[in-house]
């Protein structure tokens, strides 16, 4: 039973191994300054925006697409929720009003994106690289157009809490991240949802033949991924202050090498939501750190691509062993 | 899972070693009583920004301060947002940054500055409420004017048809100054036809190319062509230079000496605008020293190696001085 599992969890456990490694690591190049709890704070506040964000690239290359409109999802609904927030708040309405309003907003204007990729990939069967290409523009125009390129701004106080509050100590952005990372586990590996996801992933015309309705699948998992941004959105929209077509741009390759170093097969079909977590992590540490130590910021990019083709290359050599 | 783990150690003892040789080594050589400046640029590995660094690390090397120049890879305020944020973790005594956008620096700046860090501002200004020290190049008026007179001067007439190019159409100093040459181009030179809205090249010079190859396509008229942000001048005088308009479209930009040399040479960019960004950032560097040695800083004030600097009646407006231009016989005397 024990050896089934360490096999079953071999990729989380070598994830794990370099987790560790690399925080061993950046304690030991800046002791005073990264093993510290103020950086700690600092890194549990970073993390969650791009750790959501993550799981919507993840979520959508499981079916063995790709969602490349993912930055340009959030920015958008952070816009929307945003001018909705500062209107409101502005006409002096009170503040639990304004919030809860403005929420649906962000969430709407998610979903919204995320539903016309969906219909487009699963009704009218565009390529999902070319359809998230497309909507990344078009929704990064839009952004554009609506605020003329400049920031939208004016938020009430009591919005700074999702970015910055906590909650007896823990971070809320930790807590909703925490919650989307239970979510995504249930939806994913304990419902049949999850199973025709992976099962849409590895073989498209065998999940069609065995009865299920993959289009309303496809649709339902694009939502699921836009309004993954909107929440990712409304975490950035209060952190920075404010809400902007660029903010969060350098998220968009980085959440497909995170989904990827998770050990999420890019080919579809294979997932792991663990895995994805430990990848994150491992990415925040490595940035905070190398930063902190003072290194050039292109070679923490050459670190982590060294991490990336490692991790893939030990992956792909166990899963040669397992079919010897 | 032991050949696992073998290779594991193997490769993290190359990422160490990769990671020492390169910054492992700045921390030990800062003394524990050296100042620490960040110097926090809008994004690395752009020509302009690479320049500003030699000056930044020549004012510390100058002044006896630890500088550490770094910013993201990318023009991302989130990510600027978490390195700053990284840098209030590891104490240091300030910073002075060239923000994306200014609204997102504003929650973070203010939480350094509560953590008892010096809070610059340097090429672009960040939100005044947060900031002890600003520090700009130039007038933005005068400077965003100078353009259309330049254009004026080397097209050698007032009435044309000229179009803009600018880096990114949310960056708060290029507009600055496009604003302020517009209201100034409309009073005074009212022959001057702006064709189309300002055209956004990213910040990338491969952009501002091809922008510039489309401009000329689409409107045969265009005699002029203004562009702002460094990259945008050199794509825009490929463009010219591939198609041997240099005597046809006057174009004026900012641009380092360096990279647009050639362009200059052969008349596709007839002049360059710009201060030096080393300087800038000695500047910066110097004046950052002095809030943190408790010493005044004056207007009219005399600063090694950059001359006199200006500051405004708040106090902390500094002004660095008039830009230079770089033309067809002015351009050799520059090297950066």
């Amino acid at each position: 039973m024990k050896q089934i599992n360490t096999k079953k969890y071999r990729n989380e456990i070598i994830l794990f191994i370099v987790f560790i490694s690399v925080f061993i690591l950046m304690s030991a190049i800046s002791p005073s300054t990264f093993l510290t709890v103020y950086n700690m704070q600092s890194m549990a506040y970073q993390m969650p925006e791009f750790g959501i964000m993550t799981f919507a690239m993840m979520v959508v290359i499981i079916t063995g697409g790709i969602n490349l409109s993912v930055t340009a999802t959030s920015a958008l609904s952070a816009i929307i929720g945003g001018l909705v927030l500062s209107t409101l708040h502005s006409n002096g309405i009170g503040s639990f009003w304004v919030i809860a309003v403005s929420l649906i907003g962000f969430l709407i204007a998610a979903a919204a994106c995320g539903a016309l990729n969906g219909f487009v990939v699963a009704y009218v069967g565009v390529t999902p690289f070319l359809v998230t290409l497309a909507t990344m523009t078009l929704f990064g125009g839009i952004s554009v157009k609506i605020t003329k390129g400049g920031a939208i701004s004016g938020f009430p106080e009591s919005f700074f809490f999702f970015g910055n509050g906590d909650v007896f100590g823990i971070p809320f952005p930790v807590i909703i991240y925490s919650l989307i990372i239970l979510v995504t586990w249930i939806l994913l590996n304990k419902s049949p949802f999850g199973l025709r996801a992976f099962m849409l992933g590895c073989n498209p015309k065998a999940t069609l033949y065995s009865g299920v309705d993959t289009k309303k699948l496809l649709l339902k998992l694009y939502i699921y991924s836009g309004l993954l941004c909107g929440i990712s959105a409304v975490i950035m929209a209060s952190r920075y202050n404010s809400a902007k077509d660029t903010y969060g741009s350098s998220y968009l390759l980085q959440s497909v090498a995170a989904s990827v170093l998770g050990g999420t097969d890019i080919a579809g079909g294979y997932g792991s939501v663990l895995g994805v977590v430990i990848a994150v992590a491992i990415i925040q540490v490595i940035y905070s750190g190398l930063n902190i130590a003072g290194l050039n910021p292109y070679l923490t990019n050459v670190v982590i691509g060294l991490i990336l083709i490692f991790v893939l290359a030990i992956n792909y050599l166990n899963s040669l062993r397992n079919r010897d | 899972m032991k050949k696992t783990l073998c290779i594991t150690l193997v490769f993290l003892l190359i990422v160490s070693a990769v990671s020492f040789a390169n910054g492992g080594g700045e921390g030990k050589a800062a003394a524990d009583d050296e100042l620490t400046i960040v110097v926090m640029p809008k994004l690395v590995g752009i020509p302009y920004f690479n320049a500003a660094e030699k000056g930044a690390v020549a004012a510390g090397k100058d002044l006896g301060v630890n500088v550490i120049y770094t910013g993201p890879t990318t023009a991302d305020a989130a990510q600027q947002v978490r390195m700053v944020e990284d840098f209030i973790a590891r104490g240091v005594d300030c910073i002075a940054v060239a923000p994306n956008d200014p609204a997102a620096m504003t929650p973070v700046l203010r939480k350094a500055q509560q953590a008892g860090v010096l809070i610059m501002d340097w090429d672009t200004p960040a939100d005044p409420s947060v900031v002890d020290i600003s520090v700009h190049q130039i007038d933005d008026v005068e400077y965003g004017q100078m353009f259309w007179d330049k254009l004026v001067e080397f097209a050698g007439k007032d009435t044309m048809d000229y179009a803009i190019i600018t880096g990114g159409l949310s960056a708060a100093n290029l507009n600055c100054w496009i604003d302020a040459g517009l209201k100034y181009a409309a009073a005074k030179y009212p022959g001057l036809n702006l064709l189309t809205e300002r055209v956004p090249s990213d910040e990338k010079q491969q952009v501002a190319y091809q922008k510039a190859l489309e401009l000329i396509k689409a409107y045969p008229s265009m005699e002029g062509l203004i562009c702002f942000s460094s990259p945008a001048p050199i794509g825009a005088g490929q463009a010219i230079q591939e198609k041997g308009l240099q005597n046809d479209i006057t174009v004026i930009g900012c641009a380092l000496p360096n990279d647009a040399r050639p362009y200059i040479k052969d008349g596709s960019v007839d002049a360059a605008l710009l201060w030096d960004p080393a300087t800038l950032s000695y500047l910066t560097v110097y004046l950052a020293k002095k809030a943190l040695t408790g010493e005044a800083i004056t207007d009219g004030m005399e600063v090694p190696n950059v001359g006199k600097i200006g500051v405004s009646a708040d106090g902390k407006t500094i002004i660095m001085g008039a830009p230079s231009e770089f033309n067809k016989d002015t351009v050799d005397n520059y090297d950066f």
